[in-house]
């Protein structure tokens, strides 16, 4: 039996680049050991895979970088428990396994032709960049209306992706990005406040706009109740849930909401499918 | 094929007989006295005279710890090497209960990702059932449909007859066994054994002491989530797990890293939904951080979630769960007070 055909074993792949992106947040840039497997990868945005830490153990993770990208899968990876501190300690070159994509990943097809809000606080920003970046890439770009990103942290060292966010995408047409941190801070010329205030405050327009948002579950919670206010459809409202995943294929048992498993139909949802969820997330 | 019949003697060299080319699973008591689905070496390893299997039959499909892949990363290479394949398999002596509790466990292992480990098994395992021979008081397998002679999800159905057993032939797998040991099997006495399992299957469906409604029992428990009765039930719960490990239908598990230097392994082990780390972040966020929670879940996930995503039961009524509880919690008790409580 090969390798391919058992959804529980890992790939074999090799760590290329390490982008540092906080104190203790790095992006790691990883191809697939087999040439053939690096090449048939697909995954759409916002899915997952499980990396593997050979001596740790496994953990899952969403896929930072865009499916456009088709050579390297980012992670972009906090340091925190027994998988990702094995994970920091290892150098480019480094090995891991790679088992996924798993989830289902954002629906963009249905968000054509439309305006996009983005908000993102920390590093729940990794997984939006995956969607913001096919967005923004020549072949989808026309395919999308307005792309604006509201995006939050903790302090100015807790900002991932700050090239993206801070120099590239704010020149990109049509694209317009709000940052913010929690504290001020000397180092910080913009604007200081909690995203869910920073978001009353721009208030952008919600009719007939996606909005799309990934972070902590406290920002996640006042967020959604911002986003109603603005007039956001809860259809047209995009989440990702996270929960304690072992197997990632429905199996395992621990990421239920109920009879949900969030490595099958989630991790995104939309508002009026996360209100159907039993609260137990 | 018509169905047949087979003397103790015959039955016994059978077993003997398979073990040359097949690992053989069979109830075996261990040096504790305890009856579980073990690989025996011949016919008289079997707890023969056993009521039900203390571990159900899972254990199988589904082992307590399983290697699922191996690997090496010296010389900052890596290499990950699969398991052998399962060897063919025959296991002896499911009740109904443990029949319909496989076939339940089937799907969660299909489906768009294929568990290898759990189908393979399933693939290459004949199944031999066995009707019971008694009801116990913990039993309620009538509550959800199935008799204590049913053979549905076997390969051969076996139910004592006189002096030895009747024998029915339910799928191409029994038949090809039968074939392959043709001359152990008998076609005398099969008008006799049918009568014997019909007298059977009568006499054991008079003798149910529990019995429970599932009428409306899915649709009112999901509408409980956010009721005081969990609460109350967590209180007497002492979170032990043995009903999760010893349930039949019951699957999570762990993936765990057993390594020495730069060889080790990946081990799938059986977890339980009643242990707080189960959900546990790394955030230290915790959805079921209390008992309230994690006893919903179990009673939710029997009562409803499994039927809800593979239209199957997700209880059996092998009272397993009962019989060994510590505090006495018993499922057909919360079913009649989910039909009870406002």
């Amino acid at each position: 039996m090969g390798i391919a055909e058992n959804c529980l074993m890992p790939l074999p792949a090799t760590i290329q680049q390490i982008i540092p992106e906080t104190s203790d947040v790095n992006t790691y840039r990883v191809t697939l050991d087999d040439p053939e497997a690096m090449a048939n990868w697909r995954n759409r945005p916002g899915q997952l895979a499980m990396m593997s830490l050979f001596g740790a153990g496994e953990a899952m993770f969403s896929i930072s970088s865009s499916p456009t990208q088709r050579d390297y899968l980012d992670f972009t990876i906090r340091k925190a428990g027994v998988v990702t501190k094995a994970l920091h300690s290892l150098e480019v070159g480094g090995k891991i396994g790679i088992r996924g994509p798993y989830g289902n990943g954002f629906p963009y097809e249905l968000m054509k032709g439309r305006d996009v809000l983005f908000v993102g606080g920390g590093i729940g920003l990794a997984p939006l960049k995956s969607l913001v970046e096919l967005m923004l890439d020549d072949q989808h770009r026309a395919d999308f209306g307005k792309i604006e990103i509201l995006y939050g942290a903790r302090s100015n060292d807790d900002l991932c992706f700050k090239q993206a966010v801070l120099e590239e995408w704010p020149k990109r047409p049509n694209c317009e990005v709000w940052t913010t941190i929690d504290r001020a801070e000397d180092t910080w010329k913009g604007h200081v406040g909690f995203v869910p205030a920073y978001l009353e405050e721009v208030a952008p327009k919600g009719e007939g706009k996606i909005a799309v948002l990934c972070g902590p579950p406290i920002m996640i919670r006042f967020v959604l109740i911002g986003l109603e206010k603005l007039g956001f459809k809860n259809e047209l409202i995009y989440s990702t849930l996270e929960l304690r995943m072992k197997c990632g294929v429905g199996k395992c048992g621990r990421c239920n909401i109920g009879h949900k498993y969030v490595c099958l139909e989630g991790p995104v949802f939309n508002l009026i499918q996360i209100k159907e969820l039993p609260p137990e997330f | 094929m018509s169905n047949k019949t087979i003397t103790r003697d015959q039955l016994a060299t059978l077993l003997d007989r398979l073990v040359e080319k097949n690992r053989v699973i069979a109830p075996v008591s261990d040096n504790r006295g305890v009856v579980r689905f073990g690989e025996i070496q011949k016919a008289g390893d079997i707890a023969w005279g056993f009521d039900q299997a203390k571990v159900p039959a899972k254990s199988h499909f589904l082992p307590q710890t399983e290697e699922l892949y191996r690997y090496d990363t010296s010389g900052g290479e890596l290499k990950i090497e699969p398991v052998p394949p399962p060897r063919p398999a025959v296991i002896f002596g499911l009740h109904p209960c443990d029949l319909k509790a496989v076939a339940a466990l089937d799907p969660v292992f299909d489906g768009a990702f294929k568990d290898v480990y759990y189908l393979n098994k399933r693939e290459r395992t004949v199944i031999i059932g066995l009707s019971c021979r008694k009801v116990l008081p913990t039993c309620f397998c009538r509550s959800y449909g199935i008799e204590p002679t049913d053979g549905q999800g076997a390969d051969l159905m076996l139910t004592e007859a006189g002096d030895g057993y009747y024998v029915e032939i339910l799928t191409p797998k029994g038949e090809a066994l039968i074939r392959d040991n043709a001359p152990l099997f008998s076609d005398a006495g099969v008008a006799e054994g049918r009568r014997a399992k019909d007298a059977l299957a009568g006499e054991l469906a008079g003798q149910f002491q529990l019995n429970v409604d599932l009428t409306g029992v899915k649709a009112k428990v999901d509408t409980m989530f956010e009721h005081p009765y969990w609460q109350e039930l967590a209180r007497k719960c002492l979170g032990c797990g043995i009903c999760t490990y010893l349930c039949p239908t019951c699957h999570c598990f762990d993936i765990i890293e057993s390594h020495s230097g730069h060889r080790g392994c990946r081990l799938r082990c059986w977890d339980s939904c009643m242990f707080a780390d189960f959900t546990l972040h790394t955030s230290s966020h915790n959805p079921r951080s209390t008992k309230k929670e994690r006893v919903r879940n179990r009673f939710l996930h029997k009562l409803s979630y499994h039927d809800e995503r593979y239209g199957l039961a997700g209880c059996v009524g092998c009272g397993r769960c009962i019989a060994e509880c510590p505090v006495n919690i018993d499922i057909t008790q919360i079913i009649a007070d989910i039909e009870e409580v406002d």
